[in-house]
């Protein structure tokens, strides 16, 4: 499996830590929290001290052998049986603990080739080795009579085939469908997957005049995580990257302020090459670093986070002037949302084929989550933590920013279950603030397009230069927008006066951005 | 009345010497065909649809008759009926009035010998018209509404994804008409397969009429969609379809450590009728693992020289092809509309282009169609069939649930014939086999 991301061209993570993609597997419940957590009691991230186990692949694929005499059900587990015999009023008994202390099992993959073999990448329960082993390395015998989809669970075949041909699956180009190989198909060669599309309404696929750009600003700054713990970490690349600005650099605790997001994600970049360090940086092992260590992106995400920290502390201080309309003047080219939930999935179909112990979406399931991530506000709290319900970029927008700053103050929880939710899930939505933060890195100047994020060859495009010019303009009728993104990122801190600040800044920012 | 309404339009057939004036006669045949047709249509559709079973297939009867007459050279009455015909049908009309327009073309530029010039200047029409954008609608759309074309792409990726099972460099030459729309499922297909995500290099040999603009919009999008997938991916583009059977395992780039897969996909029907078995040959040098191929499943060529008959199959497979298209479209639907004038040039090449004289390109576009036997019995020359197995009929039958009724699947009985048929309204409409060396 990791011969698989070598193979794709820039997934050259040399500078993370073997540590932190080892983490990338496991620790994707885990709020990006403080940075010196420990990773242990994560799957794939076993605690050292637990005993391993290695079960026999018979053993692992051994279903229900624990069956009632009564009603013929079969149990995976003696215990279940027991409880089952219960409810028949037969004789039951529970096994009792043998010791007081029960050491920690962790389990490995019989198959050599498979990550999890290796004991230091073990498994927590057998529950999850077991359908690791089944899901991966087992025959897919479970298949949908609808769509002849197949399944190596049992349960994930069941759970498909009550959804299966009910749910229609939503291009960004607004179109919809109800067969997932026409879905797939389109998507392949929808222009919402094309590098040239710079038009808006692939974008949001909301349908709606909403701009994309303004919405790339609420997104990246709303789905930050807990600004408070992760405050701390700064980009280490951040001066270095971005020259004209040199303002970042002194006084980072603006940043840390008025942009948690920006910070956390540069916590990533910082471990992957603390090199660069910024003094500030730990090697935070929340859930962002890991995410960027593991995936392609690891190496040339940098520059982008650190660029959009820079781009959230020149809106939160406007009074900076107009360095970022170089960049703004750009080609018209542009990666616009639309790319950001396109390109979602590619993270989080890398971590699929990475070793992830994690139940994997399929790909097409990714696909979807892409689309549906751009497609309404209406869904989950992910979805609006995002940002993506901001709908409109007229000077009204300001009330809906601000309230949406509230909402997200009051809401924080929501928001960052929504970041815990599961793995490929995280792991889209991480890559898509870096695909936000690549749009936006050329807003802060000529930055070379070579950077090949996760390996995308958008830099051969020239489109995240695009993005970027075209989020300025977009902006251009106002740092509004910025202003609610600073607002965000303030986070429970002190919000009013955010607004305010972002208030009194919007007059000044225009011609800067223009 | 005939006679009356007859003496107007003298002018437009004259079905000897034309040919020194072929180039006038061409487009001032499409210039006054088209006029008085959308003006049939206006009369004609209001009476059809009042008497819906009424005369039925009055085209098929009128066209017939008149391809009759043309091969027994009565000059009369080619001109009463294609005056006829030219009246009654219209390209925006009914299926018969469609079928009238297509047909009564292709009849008119046989009788007046300008069927090369007219399909030159239509498929020049229609290539300044098509671009990337139309066509990737049309072929999208097509594919939404109808299985013609997916039951091959599943069939086949199918059959290919078994043959290349567990093989870790794939190489598929794909010699086809589909735009590389079948792969994106292929790559979505080996990006979830067990084991290690293997490398697939994908040489695409294009056909004339397909542009280079063209396929670099398809290198990026595939490009693009297999590093989404997570699929080492390499696309490579060779336009040499018409000297296929001269192309060589190096010029098509493939190594000794790949497992080739060659996709035939509407492929070998393009290619002239007496090259198909070299090409055959020439298939089986690149030590393929499988050969995938699917037809349209009509036979225009073993009727080559009794016109009559031809005709006769041509209008049977056009027939349920328009009536398909009815069925599966909207009215208006524009990508319907290009469907049925790539039809309207295939016809054309078909009942009023010589390919015995050969040379010139149209010539080469022919599509003379040969039935999955037919195809069965060239391609047992150089390989030998391999069935589909139960999941990939499965799949295929999952496929058709999810389309209209209408649609079923139907298992070669005999023994000379291997492969699946897709029946439309139980007529076999096209042919998906896999064959091996």
């Amino acid at each position: 499996m990791p011969a698989e991301l070598e193979n794709t061209s820039a997934v050259t993570v040399s500078t993370a830590s073997g540590e932190a993609s080892a983490s990338s597997s496991g620790n994707q419940t885990a709020p990006p929290s403080t940075t010196t957590k420990k990773k242990r009691n994560l799957p794939g991230m076993p605690d050292p001290d637990a005993e391993v186990i290695a079960l026999s692949p018979k053993t692992l694929m051994a279903t229900n052998r624990f069956v009632c005499e009564i009603c013929n059900k079969g149990f995976q587990r003696d215990q279940n049986l027991q409880l089952h015999r219960r409810g028949h009023n037969l004789p039951w008994k529970l096994r009792q603990r043998s010791s007081k202390e029960v050491r920690k099992r962790v389990y490995v993959c019989p198959e050599p080739s498979c990550v999890h073999h290796d004991p230091s990448r073990a498994l927590g329960d057998l529950t999850g080795i077991k359908k690791h082993f089944c899901r991966k390395h087992g025959e897919k015998k479970w298949k949908c009579d609808k769509c002849s989809k197949k399944y190596a669970v049992q349960s994930d075949w069941k759970a498909h085939s009550k959804t299966c041909g009910t749910r229609e699956y939503r291009c960004d180009c607004g179109t919809l469908f109800s067969r997932r190989d026409s879905f797939i198909t389109h998507r392949a060669f929808c222009d919402a997957l094309a590098e040239e599309s710079a038009r808006a309404q692939t974008v949001a696929n909301s349908n709606s005049e909403e701009d994309p750009k303004l919405q790339m600003v609420a997104t990246a700054a709303t789905s930050s995580p807990p600004p408070a713990s992760s405050a701390p970490v700064i980009s280490a690349g951040l001066p270095i990257q971005n020259p004209e600005l040199p303002e970042v650099q002194e006084n980072p605790s603006i940043i840390l302020n008025h942009a948690p997001s920006a910070t956390c994600l540069d916590g990533s970049s910082s471990s992957n090459s603390s090199s660069n360090g910024c003094g500030s940086s730990n090697n935070s092992s929340n859930v962002f670093a890991s995410l960027f260590a593991s995936s392609a992106a690891a190496g040339s995400l940098q520059p982008q986070t650190s660029s959009f920290s820079d781009l959230i502390c020149a809106m939160a201080r406007s009074e900076r002037p107009t360095t970022l309309s170089a960049g703004s003047a750009a080609e018209p080219t542009s990666l616009c949302l639309s790319s950001t939930s396109l390109f979602a999935p590619v993270g989080a179909e890398r971590r699929q084929f990475a070793p992830l112990p994690q139940p994997a979406m399929s790909a097409t399931a990714l696909l979807q989550k892409a689309a549906q991530m751009g497609a309404a506000g209406t869904n989950a709290s992910l979805l609006r933590g995002l940002g993506l319900t901001m709908t409109s970029s007229s000077p009204s927008e300001q009330q809906e920013s601000l309230q949406w700053s509230r909402r997200m103050e009051a809401e924080p929880a929501p928001l960052a279950a929504g970041l815990g939710l599961g793995l490929p899930c995280e792991g889209g939505t991480a890559t898509g603030l870096t695909e936000l933060m690549m749009g936006q890195s050329s807003l802060f100047g000529p930055r070379p397009t070579t950077l090949d994020l996760l390996g995308l060859g958008m830099g051969s495009g020239g489109a995240p230069t695009g993005g970027l010019s075209a989020l300025i303009t977009s902006i251009g009728g106002g740092l509004d927008v910025t202003a609610a993104a600073a607002s965000f990122g303030g986070g429970g801190s002190s919000p009013g006066r955010t607004w305010e600040e972002a208030s009194e800044r919007k007059p000044n920012s225009p011609p800067a951005l223009l | 009345m005939d006679t009356v309404i007859y003496n107007p339009k003298p002018s437009y057939f004259m079905y000897s010497n034309v040919n020194q004036q072929g180039n006038d006669q061409a487009v001032d045949m499409r210039n006054n065909n088209q006029p008085p047709a959308s003006q049939a249509s206006t009369s004609h559709s209001s009476e059809s649809a009042g008497d819906p079973c009424g005369p039925g297939k009055w085209a098929a009867r009128l066209l017939r008759d008149c391809a009759k007459a043309l091969s027994e050279k009565d000059s009369s009455r080619i001109h009463h009926l294609l005056w006829m015909l030219n009246e009654l049908a219209s390209a925006y009309g009914d299926c018969e009035q469609k079928l009238a327009s297509h047909f009564s073309q292709a009849l008119f530029c046989k009788a007046t010998e300008m069927g090369e010039l007219c399909f030159n200047t239509l498929s020049s029409v229609a290539e300044r018209s098509r671009s990337f954008e139309s066509a990737r609608k049309m072929i999208l759309k097509f594919q939404e509404v109808s299985p013609w074309t997916t039951f091959g792409h599943v069939a086949s990726n199918g059959a290919i994804l078994e043959a290349l099972d567990g093989e870790s460099k794939l190489h598929i030459i794909d010699i086809s008409n589909t735009f590389c729309t079948q792969w994106p499922t292929l790559l979505e297909a080996l990006a979830t397969r067990n084991d290690e995500t293997p490398r697939l290099k994908l040489t695409v040999v294009t056909t004339v009429s397909m542009e280079r603009s063209v396929m670099k919009e398809i290198r990026q999008r595939m490009e693009k969609f297999a590093r989404l997938m997570g699929v080492p991916f390499e696309f490579h583009v060779v336009s040499e379809l018409y000297r296929l059977a001269e192309l060589t395992k190096e010029e098509l780039g493939v190594q000794d450590d790949e497992a080739v897969a060659v996709n035939c996909i509407g492929a070998l029907r393009r290619i002239n009728v007496k090259d198909r078995d070299a090409v055959v040959h020439m298939l089986h040098t690149l030590g393929p693992k499988v050969v995938t191929v699917v037809e349209e499943e009509a036979d225009f060529t073993s009727s080559m020289d009794d016109f009559v008959k031809c005709f006769d199959e041509c209008l049977r497979f056009y027939a349920l092809f328009f009536e398909m298209l009815e069925e599966s479209f909207l009215p208006t639907s524009n990508e319907r509309l290009m469907l049925e004038r790539e039809c309207s040039r295939s016809i054309l090449s078909v009942l009023a282009c010589d390919e015995g004289d050969g040379g010139s390109c149209s010539t080469e576009e022919s599509e003379r169609r040969e039935r999955g036997r037919q195809w069965c019995d060239r391609l047992k020359e150089a390989f030998s069939p391999v069935g589909f197995s139960d999941d990939v009929v499965d799949d295929v039958r999952a496929l058709l649930k999810r389309y209209r009724a209408g649609w079923s699947l139907v298992l070669p009985q005999g023994d000379d014939d291997s492969g699946l048929y897709l029946t439309w309204k139980e007529e076999p409409v096209v042919w998906a086999s896999a064959w091996k060396p």
